[in-house]
């Protein structure tokens, strides 16, 4: 297979055909089936959301003691996936990791979705969501402001920082792409709708010098933010005294696991869209090895994060530590989804340290979808079955989720896929104006 | 009323040589447009270095001292609750919101000196109605020379421009 970043090397006029041709085209018999199961999902999610929040969230599957529950798995394993986007797009630009240009519109939408789907748990997980903006200091008239030294308010600002950056991002990377739209539109209707959104970008060099300077800053900026989101995500749980919560190891295993499930979430994606457009010669092999290797190494920490979990409830020797990690989380209620969480992230990953089977598409896809259900385990490990085995035998109970929980669920999953099918359709998402300047490049490189 | 001279190339090298004749010729205000970024055609403009970060600067100063102040003001004077003997102005505890708040104004700061400094967001160019220009932004590089005020300064810099080998050029009056 080859190692090419742009195989055969396309001229810029072929290039621009293809990967702006990608919104003209009609969608197929498969996008429509897609489009349907996605729609009928996300009917899921509003009949769900409408009944919990006119019912209250006891509805859900919630109790005295695991209290936080799907809701808050749902909401990291969302917010998780979001990380490997801005991983691609900010993270791999400073280190000018060229091969990520291919891929990089399409991680960045996959960031913005999945924290619209991560955004929705803690609102109805508020109980009353209508009141939502009492975690913001407006000038309330009753006077009573957010307690910033909690971790509610942190998590409120770092995942509203996140998603508006990844917005700008994307959206100023989108820029010029918009603007060769708006100029190449078969119908005027979509000239002047492309041309709205294009903010009168004509290309001239002043325009694309602030661009490049921005773009580059904006990269920086983002970054930490892939390290600061999930790290604040992970205080929610490092700061309370929960037995296999209060550990000084959550920040980095938290983003180590979030860019590995994120990862996945991108092969999960990336792989089929490649296939059913065409792009094998854009989305190369190198590409998918790559990906597959960043999921290695991400894995490799977060398998060490486990270890060293387990190394100190016994060094700790705080019994309720060792009981949580030894009994409660192996053999207690719900020990199926630890060892589920244990095969799909520690095991099965590390059949990524073959080549076959980095460069075979089916097993990558496969191992790509069985990481993400490892990461939702793992989430659902550290939240429901920490919460079951706290201090007091007398407080232990079991948890499982309702149909509203799993709905929810479904819902978020179709509201995703429904977003995407969209975005696969309206916007082209492959950078197009980067992938010209990266074949010029190439060029360049091919003749010296 | 002026005269603007616009160019079509096929290859940003022969932009970039073009760009060096019109200046060598007496041309001021020149301008490229171009498919992608181009730092060839960048160091010919010999253009200033962007003052985006100046602007990044600002917005993530003032947001992060902002917030800063917000959290002081709302925790620490306002409504000072006592949580488990930890002190009202916390620093420790105000660095998250801070930092978020620092890094969200600074991109913000960055989008919209792009849109100042890059003269975005307007309904009507100079260039829009130079034909065939659309091309700019597909696979091809055009040059705009602008303004020259004398029909004979016209002539000797599209006779200049002719010389570069362009696959076209053009002449756009603008009031």
């Amino acid at each position: 297979m080859s190692d090419a970043i742009l195989a055969g090397l396309p001229s810029e006029a072929e290039l621009q055909r293809r990967l702006l041709g990608t919104p003209a085209r009609r969608g197929g018999r498969g996008w429509r089936i897609a489009f349907a199961i996605s729609s009928a999902l996300t009917l899921l999610l509003v009949i769900c959301v409408t009944y919990t929040v006119s019912t209250g969230i006891g509805v859900w599957g919630n109790n005295i003691p695991a209290a936080w529950a799907l809701g808050i798995v749902h909401f990291v394993w969302w917010i998780g996936i979001g990380h490997a986007g801005t991983f691609i797009s900010a993270i791999l630009y400073l280190f000018e990791q060229r091969w990520r240009t291919s891929i990089n519109r399409f991680a960045e939408a996959m960031t913005l979705f999945a924290v619209l789907q991560a955004a929705l748990f803690p609102l109805l997980h508020l109980g009353r969501p209508w009141f939502f903006y009492w975690l913001f200091p407006y000038p309330a008239v009753m006077q009573v402001w957010p307690q910033v030294r909690s971790a509610l308010p942190w998590d409120a600002a770092a995942v509203t920082t996140y998603f508006t950056v990844s917005l700008l991002f994307w959206y100023l990377g989108l820029i010029p792409d918009l603007a060769s739209l708006r100029d190449h539109a078969p119908t005027r209707r979509r000239r002047i709708i492309y041309g709205l959104f294009a903010l009168g970008w004509r290309g001239n060099a002043t325009a694309w010098r602030h661009y490049r300077s921005a773009y580059l800053i904006l990269a920086g900026l983002a970054t930490p933010l892939v390290l600061s989101v999930h790290s604040i995500v992970s205080s929610d749980f490092a700061i309370g005294l929960t037995p296999g919560w209060h550990s000084t190891i959550f920040p980095p295993f938290f983003v180590a696991g979030a860019i590995f499930s994120g990862f996945a979430m991108v092969l999960v994606l990336v792989i089929p869209v490649r296939a059913v457009f065409g792009l094998q010669d854009v989305i190369t092999p190198r590409h998918l090895d790559n990906c597959a290797k960043l999921m290695l190494v991400t894995g490799l920490i977060v398998v060490y994060g486990y270890v060293v979990e387990f190394f100190m409830a016994w060094y700790s020797g705080d019994p309720a530590e060792r009981y949580q990690f030894f009994v409660g989380r192996p053999f207690g209620p719900n020990a199926p989804v630890f060892w589920t969480m244990v095969a799909c992230n520690v095991v099965i990953t590390q059949l990524l340290w073959l080549r076959r089977i980095r460069r075979s598409v089916a097993a990558l896809f496969v191992i790509s979808l069985l990481v993400n259900v490892g990461m939702w385990c793992e989430r659902f490990v550290i939240i429901v079955q920490g919460l079951q085995r706290e201090f007091l035998p007398s407080k232990w109970h079991s948890y499982s989720p309702t149909w509203v929980d799993l709905g929810i669920f479904a819902g978020t999953i179709g509201f995703f896929s429904l977003l995407f099918l969209i975005f696969l359709r309206l916007l082209p998402f492959v950078a197009t104006s980067e992938m010209k300047e990266l074949r010029r490049e190439l060029a360049h490189e091919e003749h010296a | 009323m002026t005269t603007h001279v616009f160019a079509e190339y096929d290859d940003p090298r022969a932009l970039a040589h073009a760009i060096d004749d019109v200046r060598a010729w007496g041309a001021v205000r020149v301008e490229a447009y171009l498919p992608y970024h181009v730092p060839e055609i960048e160091r010919a403009l010999a253009a200033r270095p962007s003052r985006v970060p100046y602007a990044v600067l600002a917005g993530g100063l003032g947001g992060a001292i902002g917030a800063y102040a917000l959290q002081w003001l709302l925790n620490g004077y306002l409504y000072p609750l006592d949580v488990g003997g930890r002190p009202p102005h916390f620093p420790l505890a105000f660095v998250p919101i801070t930092f978020e708040m620092g890094v969200l104004f600074a991109s913000f700061a960055a989008i919209a000196a792009v849109f100042v400094g890059g003269r975005l967001l307007r309904l009507w160019y100079a260039s829009s109605d130079v034909h065939g220009i659309e091309s700019a932004t597909g696979w091809r590089f055009w040059l705009e020379v602008a303004p020259l005020d004398r029909a004979a300064d016209v002539d000797s810099l599209v006779e200049v421009v002719q010389r570069t080998h362009p696959i076209v050029v053009r002449r756009q009056e603008v009031t």
